[in-house]
């Protein structure tokens, strides 16, 4: 089905170009104003269609489909949650570094066993600058101090070395990662529509969480 | 004495045979065995021995090795090894390749040894076994091999180890190949011949025990790949001498990527050192390093991936391989036929050679070679160029000494010549038109080929004066968007001159003289128009060539039908006679008319006239049919006002007349068939001349409806027959006088006595009473055959009634018995005797003559006997005068009345007569009667 000429893929691909456009606040040199909760939300909601379909697509692609090898009801430690906790979305930082990384890792797996330019490299990459991306919001809406050079991450469990173990282990914090970024963004939504309510009730002065 | 002589020889013979047999006896078996593996290669390493005796005899000894599987029935590989031992006493060894993974089950090796010269074997040693994973106490099932990288084409076999106490349930791979499957136990095993790269990158293993908790999963990777090519296309060099760098292509895919992809390393022979260079690889693979002071060099560049090692070598001397860096910074000095081209390039130590490449306006490319020693730029100087030209220029350089490479080409110089004055004649023509006092001269010009401009703005300059005496020079000028003029000059003789004139100066100017003459020679008028047919390339003219004239034109208007028309004109040499005229604006069914003139001395004559067509089509329209004149069996069509004119599509060759004709078969004289695309049929008349617009079409039949049509047809043909002209040709007087005189007439005839019957009846038939009715033949009975006779003497007539009418005498055939029709018929003389025996056949009578009664009635057309009559024999007639006589009744005989000379005669129908004897009057038809 077309609709005026123009594919409906290709209509929603435009539609989230302009969202994240709208969403990732540019850099053009000069200090820029911190991101609305708003654009994060709205961010939020897009990450959390693109985990789902990353996940969709490794899993058929790496052949782990066999007996929901991935779809793990032990996910790891920093993607088990809960997904806004007391610290609100700044606690949504630490969570994004680990992502980060273990994207990084993913996709240095996959470069063993993919062409240069693969599918699923492209599509772990796109994955992978918008988890940045969403730090970057994070890091505009609550200014925290630089990390130290060359500081990393807490290591996390020891990383697989078989190559079958490693595809798993992906499959695994991508499945894992695609729940808690459904979750977050539901607990957004909800707490946008609370803000809303309270807001028609009356003005109150404007918090951060 | 014989004793000991046989003795003798027994004894050495005794000894040699014992210790032959000895030697034959002798083994020497296995006093060790040792078995290892070699998991990398899935190799058994077999280390043995015998005993030291063998080694000090430094025997050939054969040795036989088994290795078996456990839990397989059979041997899996059994070989002979052959050895020469050595006094060292080292043991023996032996590898086997094992084709299932040795950590699928336990392997066990025996040897058993003889001596060459021995038949004799020894005892096997005991089995010596290496144990497989499978007597291990595992946490779960284990696939083996695991993560393999595996050549394209090979042969493959995996197990998996279950748990003690543990069954495999399912073992397969993903993608799924055509594999062998051995399940339902505790080792599975699965078989791929000829491992082929699937479409995905790499082949996951699934193996299940016969449960379903995780522990009971086990799952590994295998990658299907191909060893590294020969990089044939491997090549160093240096664009400066000091820095060299090597490229190659990286050859078809290997399927193998990341960590597994191919590896480069470069190494240097002569130094025995590796090359120090990073490998980069894109669409090409290159490796650049410094050179320092070594000239000559021998590069190995080596591929290697875990299926294979490929190397590839350069050797070269330096100073032979320079790809010099491109040029750059080109400028240039111009002049109106000349650039000077100057460009830099990079200080190097080595004298280049450069190329440069002119790119000229028409497209096509000049190449221009140069050397130069300048330190730091180079030039060439491009001469013979055309002035105010743009050209494209650009340098590519190589090493002069020792070509290697020419270099990439420098940025391309688009540069323009300066200007000149304009180079070549304009080609000029005119049109002279008559009018009163003078003339008016229509002159075109245009540039002609050899003519150039030259510069950016031109302009046209037109001069004329009287070519006699003296008069003033009048000048027009024109701007470079005109390309004519008219003037207006009186009958003298004129000289034009037209010149073209740039920014820089005039051109040579072009010549015509406008000779004086009448409108008459002016027009030729008296030249005969001659017709010429056009073909797919253009209108062919051709003339008499005369050697008078030193060039020749062709005029001609595009657009005949316009005013103006367009006029063309094309110049020849003096030895042309022929010519191909085209024109984008010629079109078919167009009558084009050109002219031919020859040109001397600036001087033309009109030398022919010419029409024709591209190409005739059919005439436009049909002739319209004026008049037609019609008579019963012809019609007469004309089409007088039938133009015959240019303005016809093609020349008008004569005319078509079609005739529908009678029942689809075309029989009318002069045509001929033609069958219409609908397969009906028409006659079809042709009149070849086209200012014939008449034809009459004769042969037509009276009152029959035809349809006609006139055609008129051109080179091109003719339109195809739509309209049709229907005519109803008039009945035929004559045939209508014919009809009343055949049809009308004897109706009339037959209506009126059919209306006057009685009359008629009374008249031509009265009534008879029939004799045997009569009382006078009431008489007793005297029969001949079924006839009454009476006897005369019985009768006596007491009335005789005579019936002398007129017409009767008047039709009687017979007119010499007119004299007496009235007398009884008893007179002897009208009585005949049948003819002889010749006659039987004309009379059914019995010949023999008999005495009859005879009743003359005319109405019975009673016959007299006459000597005029052919069939009265004389002698009858006589014998009659001696007889009584005897009276026949004679049947009628019929005339025709038109045709009297067809009138029967007894003679001609004896059949007739014998059939009736006897007719009643009221059967008598009354033209019977007026025989």
């Amino acid at each position: 089905m077309r609709c005026g000429g123009w594919p409906l893929g290709m209509l929603a691909a435009v539609t989230k170009g302009l969202l994240i456009l709208w969403a990732v606040p540019s850099q053009g040199g000069r200090p820029l104003p911190p991101p609305t909760l708003q654009q994060i939300q709205a961010l939020v909601r897009h990450m959390a269609e693109d985990a789902q379909e990353l996940f969709t697509f490794y899993e058929e692609n790496q052949h782990l489909a066999i007996h929901h090898l991935c779809r793990t009801n032990r996910p790891p430690e920093w993607l088990r949650g809960p997904v806004l906790g007391p610290g609100g979305l700044r606690e949504l930082r630490g969570t994004m570094t680990r992502m980060a990384q273990a994207l990084q890792d993913i996709t240095r797996h996959q470069r063993d066993l993919n062409p240069p330019g693969a599918e699923i490299l492209r599509r772990l990459a796109s994955t992978h600058l918008k988890v940045r991306g969403l730090l970057s919001n994070l890091d505009g809406l609550f200014p925290a101090p630089s990390p130290l050079p060359g500081h990393r991450p807490p290591p996390g469990p020891t990383a697989p070395t078989k190559i079958f173990r490693q595809k798993l282990a992906g499959c695994q914090i991508l499945w894992s990662y695609a729940r808690f970024m459904a979750k977050l963004s539901a607990r957004l939504e909800a707490r946008s529509r609370r803000e809303k309510r309270r807001s028609r009730r009356g003005p109150r002065p404007p918090t951060r969480s | 004495m014989n004793h000991f002589i046989v003795l003798a020889v027994l004894l050495p013979l005794r000894t040699c045979y014992t210790t032959h047999s000895q030697q034959e006896s002798i083994v020497f078996p296995v006093t060790y065995l040792n078995v290892s593996k070699e998991l990398a290669f899935q190799r058994l390493l077999v280390e043995w021995d015998v005993g030291k005796s063998a080694h000090d005899a430094e025997l050939a000894m054969l040795f036989e090795i088994q290795v078996r599987r456990i839990g397989e029935t059979t041997t899996v590989w059994t070989e002979f090894h052959n050895v020469t031992l050595d006094k060292s006493g080292d043991p023996l060894h032996w590898m086997w390749d094992s084709d299932l993974p040795l950590e699928c089950m336990s392997h066990s090796v025996r040897i058993r040894s003889k001596a060459e010269a021995s038949k004799i074997w020894s005892e096997w040693s005991p089995w010596k076994t290496v144990l497989g994973l499978d007597t291990l106490n595992n946490s779960g099932p284990q696939i083996f091999p695991n993560e393999k990288i595996v050549e394209e084409g090979s042969d493959l076999t995996l197990c998996c180890i279950g748990r003690k106490g543990h069954i495999i349930e399912e073992f397969s791979l993903y993608p799924a190949p055509h594999v062998f499957n051995h399940t339902n136990s505790q080792i599975g095993l699965l078989t791929v011949k000829n491992v082929a790269h699937q479409a995905v990158p790499h082949i996951t293993v699934y193996c299940r025990e016969s449960c379903t908790e995780e522990e009971c999963y086990d799952h590994a990777v295998l990658f299907v790949g191909k060893p590294p090519n020969i990089p044939n296309d491997f090549s160093c060099e240096t664009q400066d001498m000091r820095t060299v760098t090597c490229t190659w292509s990286q050859g078809g895919d290997t399927y193998l990527y990341g960590s597994h992809s191919p590896k480069y390393t470069l190494s240097e022979e002569f130094s025995q050192n590796p090359i120090p260079c990073t490998v980069t690889c894109s669409e090409q693979c290159s490796c650049s390093w410094d050179i320092g002071q070594q000239r000559i060099y021998n590069i190995t560049m080596t591929v290697e991936n875990p299926l294979g090692k490929k190397t590839a070598t350069d050797v070269f001397d330096v100073t032979h391989r320079i790809y010099p860096a491109a040029p750059f910074q080109l400028w240039e000095e111009c002049r109106d036929t000349e650039i000077t081209l100057y460009w830099k390039y990079q200080n190097k130590g080595f004298e280049l050679f450069c190329q440069t490449e002119v790119v000229q306006p028409d497209g096509k490319v000049k190449l221009h070679n140069s050397s130069d020693s300048h330190l730091h730029y180079a030039s060439i100087t491009l001469s013979g160029l055309q002035p105010y030209t743009e050209y494209t220029a650009r340098v590519h350089c190589a090493a002069a000494e020792h070509f290697w490479r020419w270099s990439e080409w420098s940025e391309a110089q688009t540069i323009r010549t300066m200007e000149a004055a304009p180079s070549g004649k304009l080609d000029i023509w005119r049109e002279i038109t008559q009018v009163q006092g003078g003339r008016n001269v229509t002159l075109f010009w245009k540039q002609a080929p050899g003519f150039r401009a030259n510069g950016g703005s031109i302009s046209y300059e037109v001069a004329w004066e009287k070519e006699e005496g003296a008069s003033k020079l009048e000048r027009m000028s024109f701007s470079s968007a005109c390309n004519s003029t008219r003037i207006s000059i009186d009958n003298h003789s004129y000289r034009v001159s037209i010149m073209a004139k740039n920014d820089v100066n005039y051109s040579l100017p072009s010549v015509l003289i406008i000779p004086r003459g009448t409108e008459k020679e002016l027009s030729g008028s008296e030249l005969q128009e001659e017709q010429i047919n056009g073909t797919d390339d253009g209108i062919f003219i051709s003339w008499d060539p005369r050697h008078m004239y030193d060039s020749y034109i062709i005029d001609w208007c595009n657009f005949p039908t316009l005013q103006p028309c367009d006029l063309q004109w094309k110049r020849f040499r003096p030895n042309t006679s022929s010519a191909l005229i085209n024109s984008a604006a010629f079109v078919p069914g167009v009558r084009y008319s050109f002219r031919i003139y020859g040109s001397v001395g600036n001087r033309v004559s009109l030398l022919k006239k010419k029409t024709g067509y591209l190409r005739e089509l059919p005439p436009l329209f049909d002739p319209k049919v004026e008049k037609v004149e019609l008579t019963f069996n012809a019609v007469t069509l004309s089409w007088d006002s039938y133009p015959t004119d240019e303005s016809q599509s093609g020349f008008i060759r004569g005319y078509h007349v079609y005739v529908s004709p009678i029942q689809e078969v075309c029989s009318l004289q002069g045509s001929r068939k033609h069958v219409l695309p609908d397969n009906s049929v028409l006659c079809k008349y042709t009149i070849e001349n086209p200012e014939e617009k008449r034809y009459t079409v004769e042969h037509l039949l009276s009152n029959t409806k035809y349809k006609l049509a006139v055609k008129a047809y051109t080179g091109g043909g003719e339109t195809p027959i739509v309209n049709f002209i229907y005519i109803d040709t008039p009945f035929n007087s004559n045939m209508l006088y014919l009809l009343v005189l055949l049809v009308i007439v004897p109706s009339l005839v037959a209506a009126i006595c059919h209306w006057k019957l009685n009359w008629v009846k009374d008249c031509c038939c009265p009534v008879i009473p029939s004799p045997n009715k009569s009382k006078v033949l009431s008489f007793k009975e005297f029969k001949i055959g079924s006839e009454k006779v009476l006897k005369v003497s019985d009768c006596i007539p007491d009335m005789l009634a005579v019936d002398n009418k007129a017409e009767t005498q008047e039709l009687h055939p017979w007119s010499q018995l007119s004299s007496a029709p009235t007398e009884a018929k008893t007179d002897h003389n009208s009585s005949w005797i049948y003819p002889s025996e010749n006659e039987e056949r004309a009379f059914t009578h019995t010949p023999t003559p008999q005495t009859h009664t005879w009743f003359e009635n005319f109405a019975y057309s009673s016959h007299f006997a006459d000597e005029s009559c052919p069939y009265q024999i004389p002698e009858t007639l006589e014998t009659g005068k001696a007889e009584p006589s005897v009276v026949l009744y004679q049947p009628h005989y019929y005339f025709d009345i038109s045709n009297e000379d067809a009138a029967s005669t007894p003679g001609e129908t004896p059949g007739r007569k014998t059939s009736l004897r006897y007719i009643s009057q009221t059967d008598v038809h009354c033209l019977g009667r007026r025989l």
